[in-house]
Order: C-alpha cells, then sequence, then structure tokens
C-alpha cells in the first residue's frame, strides 16, 4: 500500500466514524430533523440539564434546547425543548410538562402529556402548562412529617392500650358497675327475676286494656254518654274505615241520586240522620235493581277544619250506609263510602255539604280500599274488609 | 531524565542559524543562570513559532513533504493509539463497574465509561502516546540533521528549513491528532462495551444508546478538537528542541528526551487551561 493510499485509508476511517458519532448524538438532538419549538415554565427545574430528553408518552421525542433563569423574582424558569414535528398531532393546548427523574438516581427528562381530542394544535414557541418537579428534598419532608404523625399515632395507641389494660384489669377485679356487672352472680340473677316480673307485669296490662276497652263500649251505651254519640250519629270511629274506598271507579254511574246534607242531617257538624225517608228512593232503587257497585260520596262545604270535615264526611257516608243496609235488601259488599272532606260548593243551599248516591252497573270493578289511616286502631280496622273486599274482586 | 530536561540549560537555547554566533558567554551564576535559560528558553520557543508561521502562510508549499509527514504522524500512530484507547476504554469499563456495583448504578455505566473516554481519556491519551512517539521522532530527526549539519545543506541550497521541516511536521500533528483521537475514542467505547459485555451481556446498540443519553455535540466535538492544540504542542517543541541541539549523538539523544518530557508535560498543562475554557464556552 503506497503511503498516500494508507494516509488516504486513515482520514477516510477516522472521519467516518467521527461522522458516525456527530450522527449519533445529533440524531438524539434532532439535528437533522424537522423539529418545532414548545417552552414550559417551573419554578425549579430540579436539576435539569440542557440536552435532556423530553418523552411524549414515554417515548424520547425532543430535547431541552435551552433552560433560561428568569430576569426578576417572581417569575419562572423558562425550558425551551426541541421537539419532533410527529408530535405536533399529539401535544395540544392542553398539554402539560412535568419534569420526571430516571428511577431514583437517573437523569431529569421532560414528559409532556397527550392534549385531549377537542383540544386546538400547540404553535410553534408556545408556552404550555407545566408541572412543578417533583423534589427528593420534598419527599423525604413529608416522609418526615409522616414518621412524626405515625410515631404520634402510636404514642397514642400506646396510652389508649394501658387503659384498656387498666379498665379491664378493673373489670375483671370486680371494680365498677361493668366489674361489678361482669363479676357479681347475684346482679344477674337479679337482673332475671326483674325481667320475670316486668313480663307478668306486662300481661297483667294487656288483660287490663282489654278490661278498659269493654268498660269504655258500656260506657258508650251509659244513658249519661250516649247522648252524645246519639248527637255524633256513630258510635265508633274505627267502624269509618270499614267499606271505604279510595276513588271512584273510573266507569259511568248508570244512576245518581244527590241530596244535599240540610236535607239528611240533624246539624251542620254531626252525622246523625234526620230525613232518612228521603233515601228511600235511593235504598229502593239499589234493592230492585241489580248494580255492580254503588258509592255513598259525601262532600262538606268550605267552612271547618279539613281533618274534621273529612272525618265528618267519613262519618256520613258510614251513617247512610248503615241506614241502607239495614232497611233495604241488597248485597252490602257492593256498597262503598268515600268521604271528600272539604270540596268547593257549587250550588246555594249546599254549604253544609253535598251527598251523592252513585250506583254503577254491573261488572264494574272495586277500587282498592283506602290506605290504612294515620291512627293504629283504624288501621287494624280497616285491615281485615281490605282483604275481604280484594278477595272478592279477585273472584267474580 | 534529569533536571536539565524541565529547565533547560544555556545551552538549550535556539540554534537559530546566523545567530548562534552572536551569543557572548553566560555568568556562571548557577540560579541566575536557570532562571535566565528558563525566560530564553520561551523566548526562542517564540522567536521560533513566528519563523515557522511566516514560512508556513507564505507560498511556496512542500505538498509532498506535508502529506509524508500526515502519513507519519497520522496513519503511522494509528495502532499504537487505537490499542493505548482500548486498554483506557476495557479498564474504564471495570474499574467504574466496580464503583458503580456499591452505589447499584450499574446501569449508568455505559455512559459513564462514554462520557469519560471521549471527554477526556481519549484526548489526553492520545496527545501522550503522540507526543511519545512523533514528538521522540521529530526531535531526534531533527536534532541528527541539525548536527551532521544537514539543515545548514538544505538552507545552503534555498530552501528555507522552517518551511519544508518545521511547518509541514507541525501542521500535520495539529490536522492528525483529533483524528486519532476519534479513533482512540472509538476503540476506546469499543473495549467497553466488550469488557462490559463479557460480565454483564449488553448489546452493542443499547450500550450507544444509553451510553449517549443525554450527550450533545457540545460533549463530542470540543474535547476531540482540543487535540489539535496538542498536536501544535507537540509539533511545535519537538520541531525546536530537534532544531536548536548542539553538540554529536549526545545532542541527538538529549534533544529526543526533551522533545518527548516537555511535550508531554505542555499537552497535559494545556488540557487543564482547555478543559476549563471548554467548559466556560460551551456550557
Amino acid at each position: 500500500m503506497s503511503r498516500l493510499a494508507r494516509l488516504g485509508a486513515f482520514i477516510f476511517a477516522t472521519l467516518a466514524i467521527l461522522a458516525t458519532g456527530v450522527f449519533i448524538i445529533g440524531s438524539k438532538e434532532y439535528l437533522f430533523r424537522s423539529t418545532y419549538q414548545l417552552k414550559a415554565q417551573f419554578e425549579n427545574v430540579a436539576g435539569l440539564s440542557e440536552g435532556a430528553d423530553v418523552q411524549v408518552g414515554g417515548v424520547h421525542s425532543g430535547t431541552v434546547k435551552s433552560i433560561d433563569l428568569p430576569h426578576k423574582p417572581g417569575e419562572k424558569v423558562t425550558v425551551l425543548m426541541d421537539l419532533d414535528k410527529s408530535t405536533h398531532e399529539i401535544i395540544k393546548q392542553d398539554s402539560v410538562a412535568s419534569i420526571e427523574t430516571e428511577g431514583m438516581l437517573g437523569n431529569q427528562y421532560v414528559a409532556i402529556s397527550f392534549g385531549s381530542a377537542g383540544q386546538g394544535e400547540v404553535k410553534d414557541g408556545q408556552i404550555i402548562g407545566s408541572q412543578p418537579p417533583l423534589l427528593m428534598a420534598d419527599m423525604l419532608k413529608k416522609a418526615n412529617d409522616i414518621l412524626d404523625s405515625s410515631q404520634q399515632a402510636v404514642q397514642n395507641v400506646t396510652v389508649a392500650t394501658a387503659h384498656i389494660a387498666s379498665v379491664s384489669t378493673k373489670i375483671d377485679n370486680g371494680d365498677g358497675t361493668v366489674g361489678a356487672l361482669v363479676n357479681d352472680k347475684q346482679l344477674y340473677n337479679n337482673l332475671e327475676q326483674t325481667t320475670t316480673t316486668l313480663h307478668a307485669t306486662m300481661l297483667q296490662a294487656q288483660s287490663g286494656v282489654t278490661d278498659f276497652q269493654e268498660n269504655m263500649e258500656a260506657l258508650k251505651h251509659n244513658f249519661l254518654l250516649s247522648g252524645f254519640f246519639k248527637r255524633r250519629g256513630y258510635e265508633n270511629e274505627a267502624d269509618l274505615a270499614a267499606n271505604r274506598i279510595d276513588q271512584l271507579p273510573t266507569a259511568t254511574p248508570s244512576k245518581v241520586f244527590t241530596y244535599t246534607a240540610k236535607q239528611l242531617f240533624d246539624t251542620r257538624e254531626a252525622a246523625k240522620l234526620k230525613n232518612q225517608a228521603s233515601l228511600k228512593a235511593a235504598g229502593a232503587f239499589l234493592a230492585d235493581n241489580p248494580f255492580g257497585l254503588a258509592v255513598i260520596e259525601v262532600s262538606s262545604g268550605m267552612e271547618g277544619d279539613t281533618k274534621q270535615e273529612l272525618v265528618l264526611t267519613e262519618a256520613r257516608a258510614m251513617v247512610i250506609r248503615e241506614y241502607l243496609v239495614d232497611n233495604f235488601g241488597f248485597d252490602d259488599s257492593q256498597l262503598r263510602t268515600l268521604g271528600m272532606g272539604k270540596q268547593p260548593v257549587v250550588n246555594s243551599g249546599a254549604d253544609w255539604g253535598t251527598i251523592k248516591i252513585l250506583v254503577f252497573p254491573a261488572g264494574t270493578e272495586i277500587p282498592p280500599p283506602a290506605k290504612p289511616p294515620v291512627s293504629p286502631s283504624d288501621g287494624i280496622a280497616s285491615d281485615l274488609p281490605a282483604h275481604a273486599s280484594a278477595d272478592s274482586t279477585s273472584k267474580p | 531524565m534529569n533536571g536539565q530536561a524541565i529547565t533547560p540549560s544555556p545551552e538549550m537555547l535556539p540554534a537559530i542559524p546566523g545567530h548562534s554566533s552572536a551569543h557572548p558567554p553566560r555568568p556562571a551564576i548557577p540560579t541566575v543562570g536557570l532562571v535566565n535559560g528558563f525566560f530564553e528558553w520561551f523566548g526562542g520557543l517564540g522567536t521560533f513559532s513566528w519563523r515557522v508561521l511566516r514560512a508556513a502562510v507564505t507560498p511556496p508549499y512542500e505538498w509532498r513533504e506535508l502529506i509524508r509527514q500526515l502519513d507519519e504522524v497520522g496513519s503511522q500512530s494509528l495502532p499504537l493509539v487505537a490499542l493505548a484507547g482500548a486498554a483506557v476504554g476495557a479498564v474504564l469499563s471495570m474499574e467504574v463497574r466496580s464503583s458503580m456495583a456499591r452505589f447499584g448504578a450499574t446501569s449508568i455505566l455505559p455512559s459513564a465509561v462514554v462520557y469519560s473516554v471521549i471527554q477526556e481519556m481519549g484526548p489526553t491519551i492520545t496527545g501522550l502516546v503522540v507526543s511519545g512517539r512523533v514528538g521522540a521522532g521529530i526531535g531526534a530527526e531533527l536534532a541528527s540533521m541539525k548536527v551532521t549539519e544537514q539543515i545548514d545543506a538544505i538552507e545552503v541550497s534555498a530552501i528555507n528549513p522552517y518551511r519544508f521541516l518545521a511547518s509541514t511536521r507541525i501542521l500535520a500533528c495539529i490536522l492528525m491528532l483529533p483524528l486519532l483521537t476519534v479513533a482512540a475514542d472509538a476503540s476506546g467505547v469499543l473495549m467497553g462495551w466488550v469488557a462490559q459485555t463479557l460480565v454483564q451481556p449488553i448489546s452493542f446498540h443499547q450500550f450507544i444508546v444509553t451510553g449517549f443519553a443525554g450527550s450533545t455535540l457540545k460533549d463530542f466535538l470540543p474535547p476531540t478538537f482540543k487535540t489539535a492544540v496538542f498536536g501544535l504542542i507537540i509539533g511545535l517543541v519537538a520541531c525546536f528542541q530537534g532544531m536548536r541541539t548542539r553538540g554529536g549523538a549526545e545532542g541527538v539523544g538529549r534533544a529526543a528526551t526533551n522533545s518527548v518530557v516537555l511535550a508531554s508535560l505542555f499537552v497535559i498543562l494545556a488540557d487543564v487551561v482547555l478543559v476549563k475554557l471548554i467548559l466556560v464556552v460551551f456550557q
């Protein structure tokens, strides 16, 4: 090999190696690819250096070109990044740059998050959002705080355990109320005895209540008090709900009898019938013609307390029903009551209220009974017929 | 090696043709003579540098001699430099592994090896090896030409010895040192990888990727091209020492020794300044 050829080979080989080196490093710096620039601002760059990686979705996609300290206090450190053009479609206006560390001892790099689909594209040289880096010192400080508080917690637990130990020792020794309860057999025996006695007392109280009910029934028929019930028109409030329904059937009535309360009742507030004869037409119609359902619908005028008036209308409907059932022969399970309470007065002379007897043709479905009223005694009373009526409807 | 090598004695003064007889005898006071000699050496070097520079930039150019010197300095030194670089790479890989393993940070070994080789070890080793091989060669060659009065003969035949002998050699050193450094770096990194993969297998590609992670051209090019300064120092010192030789065979030997010692010393000293300069300018 001639001297010149040898020299040429040497120079060519070393320049080739040099070029390779330049390309290896240059490709990392994106010197030979089209790039665009982005900026991010941080309070602290945690030792990030120029030439550090920029990763988008964990893929090396650029380098940190420069890191500039601010010119004034209060401003932030600006990191200028060269990014590969291919990331332009991923990084959007809402992408966030953060400084991360590769492992515990590794290099710092900038990670940029993907943008949302709806956001606009970033411009060359734009400043994107940033997230402060996780500093080792901060982490250690937090860990220290956590250790402090957990130490405190452990101390508290130790104190609490000591208390529990002291308390359980006392219980074991029979000191105090709980100790006595746990350790004193006598106390347990007393308690059992008390319970037994209490049970007997309860039984006695129950029979007492039954007696009281009987007494009350007797009282109602006593001549001194019977006047009150007579004037009121009915004896037992529990009966009010016996044949009550919640609403009118949807079918059209085949016959309607309308009365005013003044025609039928003694006083404005009472449910005592006065001119029973007026009901004869209705009673005769029910007795002579087959029907599916008849409803006695009672409403009162606008005067008086709403709740009381509702009870009054229910009572009046019941009283009318009792009269019709007692004096005319028909299937009384088909006759129902509906107290409407206060309703607007339609025609004059009906300010005490209105009574309608609506007769529905055969085949009309009987509406469900009214919901159990608030009072428990009423509830028990209305429960049984409710079931009965439900049975009658399901077996036509 | 003796004291004369580092602080040149008065008789090592530049043997500038036409001026050698102009120096009067020196007073025999050792300390004054040493200090005086030290400054005279630098003065002579400055004068020599100026003459070489003036001769180098003016035509005619000695292309043929330059190519001969490029081959002598460059391609002839390649095996030596590559071997030295490879040894350094392997040694670094082993050393760094043992120290990094203590911190459980062997994963940064490629970076450590690549950085060490490219930033410092490659350039320095190349400078020292070349100053040993080429410095001694130039020093001895020119010194023997000087003592056998061949340089005078060249001058008589209307050829400027500064242009023909000195400038070609110095330029060859300046041009070849960076290329030799690249070769040393390459063999160092390669052997670093071999030494690494023998202990803990890793692909060459992965080694290169992790080794160059986070590096920029600033980390690669300035350390490589600073060796041109090493080349200048080696060529200049060796030519200067060779062309100012006096005496017979003893003078030739002294010139060769002084060339190597002073060139190596100045290469290392210059490296201190250059590293600082690169850090200031490029970071």
